[in-house]
């Protein structure tokens, strides 16, 4: 009974992802920070600094219009589409303060490893070392990261396909690092900046393989929630 | 008679009823939710849905708001504050039964 009762919280938990849209939207921003990052990858840059600021620049930009256009897209297609057939469900209300507390957790989470395994290569090899094999750690880092967060949402709604999303993902941030392994690291004395441009390749590259594949599951949840719900609830008469 | 067996005695027994208990669990995540939502989600059938949601209001654990989404009427579904302390009482006192009918499986 207890086991049900805790599949009745998770299912409307995730209600919100029961028709696919949100991993369409988050794809399709992934995506388009994907080719900011790449163009900022292979674009000229004078000075690291100018490189930071600029990338940070158009990246919060582009998040910031990309999020609030995805929330307006989403709640108008939510309403034309989901809420008639499977109907409305309002989120709990969450107070400011424990959304500071949120957001602080997830900077920790996903600061923290990465804090560990750069102190843990500094104690093993140099700071040149380091800065060198970034293009190979850092999409390893990023995407055993992501996908713990998939594991860990998808454990928390129910959503058993997470689970898929998150191995994929994982494997595609080992690959690219294997990848930038097998062709060759920059050799020292490491020019900072070239270093930069191939991480920010090879996230790129990261960001662009899991937006293809949140789209993809996004798209198969969709049709299958649409063959599911053909049409609109009507009233029996 | 045991511990865990008295508390089964104990327990709510408006949310105890399988149709009701689903809705209170549904509801129990949310700040509220839709009549339809509710029929797809339980499986029950309308008339069933009514009748149990009108057995939650009674006793007042659940609330019920109207409203307009757009021109089309639309009635809303939440737990009322005491809707939610039975919940979890409920909840209290179901998982000690639990362990212990788990503990002594043949």
């Amino acid at each position: 009974m207890d086991v049900q009762i805790d599949a009745a919280l998770k299912r409307t938990r995730g209600y919100w992802f029961v028709d696919g849209f949100i991993e369409m939207a988050a794809g399709g921003l992934f995506i388009i920070l994907a080719g900011i990052l790449f163009i900022r990858g292979h674009a000229s840059q004078p000075t690291f600094t100018y490189w930071f600021l600029s990338v940070t620049g158009e990246i919060v930009i582009a998040k910031v219009i990309g999020i609030l256009a995805a929330i307006l897209i989403l709640w108008r297609l939510k309403d034309h589409f989901t809420y008639p057939r499977t109907g409305f469900v309002r989120g709990k209300r969450i107070a400011a303060t424990q959304v500071l507390v949120l957001i602080g957790n997830i900077i920790l989470f996903l600061l923290l490893p990465i804090l560990a395994l750069l102190a843990a290569s500094l104690l093993i090899a140099s700071a040149g070392n380091v800065l060198a094999s970034m293009p190979v750690w850092f999409p390893i880092g990023a995407g055993s990261i992501w996908s713990v967060l998939c594991v860990l949402a998808g454990e928390w709604m129910g959503l058993r396909r997470f689970r898929l999303l998150a191995v994929m993902i994982l494997l595609t941030g080992i690959a690219i690092g294997i990848w930038q392994f097998a062709i060759g690291l920059p050799t020292f004395p490491v020019n900072m900046l070239d270093s930069v441009n191939r991480t920010l390749t090879s996230l790129s590259f990261l960001i662009l393989i899991s937006g293809a594949i949140l789209m993809i599951s996004g798209l198969v949840t969709f049709l299958r929630y649409r063959k599911e719900n053909p049409t609109p609830y009507m009233e029996a008469s | 008679m045991s511990g865990s067996l008295q508390n089964l005695s104990e327990l709510d027994r408006v949310i105890h009823e399988p149709a009701r208990l689903t809705l209170v669990a549904l509801l129990s995540s949310v700040e509220s939710a839709d009549f339809l939502f509710l029929l797809k989600e339980s499986g029950l059938t309308k008339g069933n849905l009514s009748v149990h949601l009108s057995r939650l209001e009674e006793v007042g654990y659940l609330q019920v708001e109207k409203t307009f989404r757009g021109k089309i009427p639309h009635t809303e579904y939440s737990l009322t504050p005491k809707g939610k302390t039975a919940f979890q009482e409920y909840r209290k006192k179901l998982d000690p039964i639990l362990r212990h009918s788990r503990a002594n499986k043949p």
